[in-house]
């Protein structure tokens, strides 16, 4: 045994009187739990989407392939990824009632829950969708309305779903950056953005015309979602020194690339002056509106990660200088 | 029911980490792993430099975020306010540890549990050791107040905090007696008799998780015993990985300068 075995114990721990960044979530396996963060928001995202597009005839058939490709991202990819990120993944079925209360108060449970729901009343309204895209039933008939009831139900979850890690972060104490009501919504409004850019590509695959109404509310989400990452991290600078120190360290530190040119510049500057410029000069060239949904795309990843890799715990005790 | 809280004495603390090897051979802690944690602050107030460790452990918080963020109920409260994990429950998510303001929730992984003697076969005592306190890697750890103590004391007719057999491990090794250990709910117990007397602060009392571990610190916070402001520990704040272990930016010059030296040498 070498001397530094023998004194592992010895040891402070730094992160106790630093302000340092939490790992779990973001380093090693915990980049599972970015991954499965991001495609819960771009699949919930595409599939709220796909519910309003599915209110209008002309676009069943891109409503139903935009909400199967939000469920499938929910499904094949989300839920996957935060079960393999568990230390005991096989345990994955007690976190689900009866056999677990927890979602009375944790929000990882409920979320767990929520999805599951989510899954099962989506399934069903794509089922429904898809006879309706594909013109099997009529529009105008009763599968219709029993759509627009799946369509609620599956909705309402569906927002739950892209809610609940908002809220499961905002609830830790200990990372004042994520402890924050505007979190959730950040999530929320970024996921739809992302969704409207998904489901122009699908409307471009499944050859319905899409993407003026979705560049219409693009436009609109993405000054909404500016303004709301300003005022999350106004709110953050001056929430407490170490969520200021989260702020600092995102706009000014070594992910700051990520803000940057993740978030900003490809996530929102660019689809933004694609959509305005589509606004005064006609419609967008294919090549342009597959760039700019790729950069809504990477914007999505950006985003999740700079905030999960800026989580910076407030130290134990007041005050350390070292960091 | 009593409600089991510790009271730690900064005064008195050595930092002869005796409570954390009592804990290491208490409950056979894998190899990267710590129960309780010594830091070192130190304040400077520009005329005077104080410097103090704090012992710091699980808090068996009354108001738990750990135990209500748990999604498999695996934490939970037990009814003498300890907090306790089921290992057999938990799938090892780690919100636990990111929702605990007080950081004090370890993640056992392979790297945190290579054995005692990495790339060799386990001892004799290791095999025993695991047989007595058996860890599970994939799951979350912490301080329980040496709960298995109390559990088999209590039947007996002992009590914890006086009796050394009910008592956790690091309060019956403290040769300082810094730590003091009882019962929280009961006005005559040497705990509560020492708040009375001394008073005594909790860690980050704005969270209102209601810690059972306090402290009492005639150095911080002047003789009203709070726990220690921003603009009292301003400073320095020194860690005694400075003291055991040179940092790396140390270790960066001192090989430089070694360089340098050869360098000078040879010309």
């Amino acid at each position: 045994m070498n001397a530094r075995t023998a004194r592992q114990w010895m040891v402070t721990h730094e992160w106790m009187v630093k302000p340092m960044a939490q790992t779990e979530w973001i380093e090693g396996k915990g980049l599972m739990v970015w991954l499965a963060e991001v495609f819960s928001a771009l699949g919930t995202g595409l599939y709220l989407v796909a519910l309003f597009l599915g209110l209008k005839e002309e676009f069943a058939l891109t409503a139903f392939w935009a909400g199967l490709l939000g469920w499938v991202g929910i499904a094949i990819f989300k839920l996957p990824l935060h079960a393999f990120y568990l230390g005991k993944w096989y345990r994955f079925w007690r976190a689900f009632p009866p056999f677990s209360k927890a979602w009375r108060t944790s929000w990882f449970a409920r979320g767990i829950v929520f999805t599951m729901i989510f899954l099962a009343f989506g399934a069903i309204q794509l089922v429904l969708q898809g006879l309706i895209g594909y013109k099997v039933v009529a529009f105008a008939s009763g599968a219709m309305d029993a759509n627009y009831v799946f369509m609620v139900l599956a909705g309402v979850f569906c927002v739950m779903t892209a809610v609940y890690c908002g809220f499961a972060m905002s609830y830790c104490k200990s990372v004042p950056f994520w402890n924050t009501g505007l979190l959730p919504i950040v999530f929320l409004f970024m996921g739809v953005a992302d969704g409207l850019a998904l489901a122009m590509a699908t409307g471009l695959v499944a050859g319905q015309e899409v993407t003026e109404i979705a560049e219409q509310a693009t436009r609109i989400m993405l000054i909404l979602n500016s303004l709301l990452i300003v005022a999350y991290l106004v709110n953050a600078n001056y929430q407490s020194e170490t969520a200021e120190l989260s702020v600092k360290e995102l706009v000014r530190g070594h992910v700051a690339w990520v803000f940057w040119l993740g978030i900003v510049i490809l996530g929102i500057l660019v689809p933004f002056i694609i959509s305005v410029t589509s606004y005064f000069s006609g419609p967008s060239s294919l090549g342009l509106l597959v760039f700019a949904i790729c950069c809504h795309t990477i914007g999505a990843f950006s985003l999740k990660y700079g905030v999960l890799k800026v989580g910076i715990y407030r130290p134990l005790l007041p005050k350390a200088h070292a960091y | 029911m009593a409600r089991w809280g510790m009271v730690i004495n900064l005064a008195k603390c050595t930092r002869c980490h005796a409570c954390v090897a009592a804990c290491r051979i208490e409950h056979f802690l894998p190899l990267r792993v710590t129960w309780p944690r010594l830091i070192a602050l130190e304040v400077d107030e520009g005329y005077k430099v104080d410097v103090s460790t704090y012992p710091v452990r699980c808090n068996q918080c009354k108001d738990a975020p750990c135990v209500d963020a748990c999604p498999t109920e695996a934490s939970y409260k037990r009814e003498d306010g300890i907090v306790a994990i089921d290992h057999d429950k938990c799938f090892g998510c780690r919100y636990c540890i990111i929702a605990c303001p007080y950081q004090n929730r370890t993640y056992l992984s392979r790297k945190r549990d290579p054995g005692w003697f990495p790339g060799h076969p386990k001892t004799s005592i290791e095999k025993k050791g695991e047989k007595l306190y058996p860890h599970q890697r994939g799951t979350t750890e912490k301080c329980n107040f040496c709960m298995e103590r109390i559990d088999e004391g209590l039947p007996k007719g002992l009590k914890p905090g006086i009796d050394r057999d009910a008592t956790p491990a690091c309060v019956n090794t403290c040769q300082a007696k810094a730590l003091t250990f009882g019962d929280l709910d009961d006005p005559n117990s040497n705990v509560s008799r020492l708040l009375r007397e001394k008073s005594g602060f909790v860690l980050h009392p704005e969270y209102g998780t209601d810690p059972s571990v306090y402290y009492i610190d005639y150095k911080l916070g002047g003789n009203d015993n709070t726990a220690p402001r921003e603009s009292q520990t301003g400073y320095v704040v020194q860690h005694l990985s400075t003291v055991y272990e040179p940092s790396k930016a140390k270790l960066a010059v001192k090989h430089e300068r070694g360089k340098k030296a050869v360098k000078d040498n040879c010309e």
